[in-house]
């Protein structure tokens, strides 16, 4: 650092900055704008940046550590301030594949999103519709019930739940009377898809109900009036209508169940992708069973978490405005 | 459905199930076809939350013994549940309630352990959502990239947050466990099975992944702020602090009170980061200890637990609910 001296111009690149910023703050604001931008660029993607180098690092090399080169900086070594590959093995990206069927998880992963999707946009659409558009009594009652139930804890569901799915009987509660048997969907696509569309329905039926609410009387009027039926206006006039409400809704229960872990990890009993076991049971198959190859989990990570990253840079726009606008109702 | 009149035949004449069903609900009151819509709602929610909850409190009303489910004994289990007796089903170490009031108590007990990962981890997503919030909140060059950065980590798969975080602080290769071991954060050995540093882990982890949400939330807040108000403060000859101060604080304060409250509650559910980065009979979150003591098969402390657990959230949501009353909706 250069030491102030008595002349007027002083000299060093940080004392000539500091001159500047004290006669025009605005430069402060600035280089704090900039300086806390990219602390968060660093800190939100690093852990990304991590898994790419553990993923091409050969696996031998893995346990060795030493990721932070040390470099010779002004004649002094001091550590490089990013871990760096150790080598470079993108066959990790391939065995991946080989190891354990992880497409088949993917696959699962996907075919239980859409499914979820679908049964949640038609049930939310007809609650979004009567919260909505018609006035009845117990609208508010209702829809703070359903608030509530979306802020209860999944473990306070799962254990009658699983035993449900284990293919036990369903007694009314408090009683030994069994209603009837239920058939077994542990390992099915059912015992994840029906828990999934009862968590993740509430967000979906708040941003629904802002969207088809917007809707002018006037055009559901003129529908009905062409001969159209009251549920036909609804997803042939209402629906088409809130087209991004509907995106938003669609986007949000994708990527929810996409990620969801609680009950894809519990209600998939063995980790095996014929027995509909998702994304979770594969990532964790490397967790469990091939425990010292960091880097095949790394490159399962990477693989996984790519379709996030792509639905993230394409729907942004939705995601925002459908987390503020039914976030705090979620 | 009804626009076409095949052969001719009048709209009204026709007649099939179909027909009959769609001219049976053209008739229905706005109530009662109110009520029909919403048939499937209440069927899903019926099913797969309020039976489960009634069936969860029917469970903890038994006596739990080791070989399962015993006699009928009303509010015992809860008294049970706070006075330690239960402790002995709850897997491994932890408790319900601390026993001792040293770091090592607080996060070995679940119930302050997940007040705790609530509070710490929420009280920093706050903050930071704060710092990202007002970033996006200014107009510049690539802000679409800069915000699709931000929000990222809040679409990741748990799964895949817990694995990023494993491999950074897993011991043998973590680089990030030497240095912070130095400073005394975390155990320098077998640093995932030290309750006190997985839960460090763990709360890192957490504000990673959710700070983009609490962002977005105080971000819509800040939108909503009349621009006019900085033109004056600017005039007025106020600093970029002083307005901070004096105009976008305030006026936001009741849009983060909101989002932290309902936040917290969510993050008292946290499950799936523990159990990848960790174990439950490690760091023992509420969630947790259900699942634990569910699948070591002891069905009524699990129900204990889980209905004591939602219990504690429902007070809170609808204390929340009383408070915003019909804004929330």
């Amino acid at each position: 650092m250069a030491t102030i001296d008595d002349t007027d111009e002083p000299d060093g690149p940080l004392n000539r900055w500091v001159q500047r910023a004290i006669e025009d703050p605005e430069r402060v604001y600035r280089a704090l704008f900039y300086t806390a931008m990219i602390f968060f660029m660093v800190t939100t993607l690093f852990p990304f940046y991590w898994l790419l180098v553990l993923a091409v690092t050969p696996n031998s090399e893995i346990i060795g550590g030493g990721f932070i080169p040390e470099i010779e900086l002004f004649g002094a070594t001091v550590p490089f301030p990013l871990p760096v590959p150790q080598g470079f093995n993108p066959g990790a990206f391939v065995d991946v594949f080989r190891e354990i069927p992880f497409h088949l998880y993917m696959l699962n992963s996907f075919a239980l999103a859409v499914t979820t999707t679908i049964i949640v946009l038609v049930v939310a659409s007809l609650a979004g519709y009567v919260f909505g558009r018609l006035e009845f009594p117990g609208r508010a009652v209702l829809m703070l019930a359903i608030l509530a139930i979306s802020y209860f804890p999944p473990a306070a569901f799962v254990v009658p739940l699983y035993d449900i799915f284990a293919g036990n009987a369903v007694n009314i509660p408090f009683t030994d009377v069994a209603l009837f048997q239920s058939i077994e969907l542990l390992n099915t696509p059912g015992s994840m898809v029906l828990p999934f569309s009862a968590l993740f329905m509430p967000l979906s039926i708040f941003i629904l109900t802002t969207f088809y609410g917007q809707i002018p009387d006037g055009l559901e009027d003129a529908a009905r009036v062409e001969g159209t039926t009251r549920l036909g206006a609804l997803f042939r006039v209402i629906m088409p209508l809130s087209a991004p409400g509907v995106a938003t809704a669609a986007v949000l229960t994708f990527i929810s169940v996409y990620n969801e872990y609680f009950f894809s990890s519990i209600m998939a009993t063995s980790p095996q992708a014929g027995n509909w076991s998702p994304l979770v049971g594969g990532i964790l198959s490397y967790q469990t069973q091939y425990t010292t190859s960091f880097n095949l989990m790394a490159a399962a990570s990477v693989v996984g978490v790519l379709p996030m990253l792509i639905l993230v840079v394409v729907a942004q726009e939705r995601i925002v405005s459908g987390l503020t606008s039914g976030a705090l109702k979620e | 459905m009804s626009t076409e009149t095949a052969g001719g035949e009048r709209e009204s004449r026709r007649s099939g199930p179909l027909v009959r069903v769609t001219r049976w609900m053209e008739n229905l009151s706005d109530t009662t076809y109110a009520y029909l819509l919403l048939l499937p709602v209440f069927v899903l929610l019926g099913s797969i939350a309020i039976y489960p909850l009634l069936r969860t409190f029917e469970m903890s009303l038994f006596a739990q013994t080791f070989t399962g489910l015993g006699e009928f004994v009303g509010p015992g289990n809860y008294v049970d549940l706070f006075t330690g007796n239960m402790d002995r089903y709850l897997p491994g170490q932890p408790t319900f309630l601390p026993q001792s009031y040293g770091v090592e108590g607080l996060v070995t007990s679940a119930l302050t352990m997940t007040l705790l990962f609530a509070f710490v981890s929420v009280f920093f997503e706050t903050i930071i959502g704060m710092g990202q919030a007002l970033i996006l909140d200014q107009d510049f060059y690539g802000r679409r990239w800069i915000r699709a950065a931000i929000i990222i980590p809040w679409a990741v798969p748990v799964v895949i947050q817990g694995m990023m975080f494993y491999l950074m602080f897993q011991p043998s290769i973590g680089f990030l466990t030497p240095p912070l071991a130095d400073l005394g954060l975390l155990a320098p050995t077998n640093t995932l099975n030290d309750p006190a540093s997985a839960t460090f882990v763990i709360i890192v982890a957490d504000i990673w992944k959710t700070s983009a949400f609490m962002a977005l939330l105080i971000l819509a807040g800040l939108q909503s702020i009349d621009r006019g108000l900085y033109d004056v403060a600017k005039v007025a000859g106020a600093s970029k602090w002083q307005q901070f101060k004096h105009i976008t604080f305030p006026l936001i304060l009741p849009t983060i009170a909101v989002a932290v409250l309902f936040r917290s509650v969510a993050a008292m559910r946290v499950y799936g980061i523990i159990d990848i980065v960790s174990s439950c009979t490690v760091v023992p979150s509420l969630s947790c200890m259900v699942v634990e003591s569910f699948f070591s098969g002891f069905n009524a402390a699990a129900g204990t637990i889980a209905f004591t657990t939602a219990a504690i959230i429902g007070l809170v949501v609808m204390s929340l609910i009383l408070w915003q009353g019909e804004e929330a909706i």
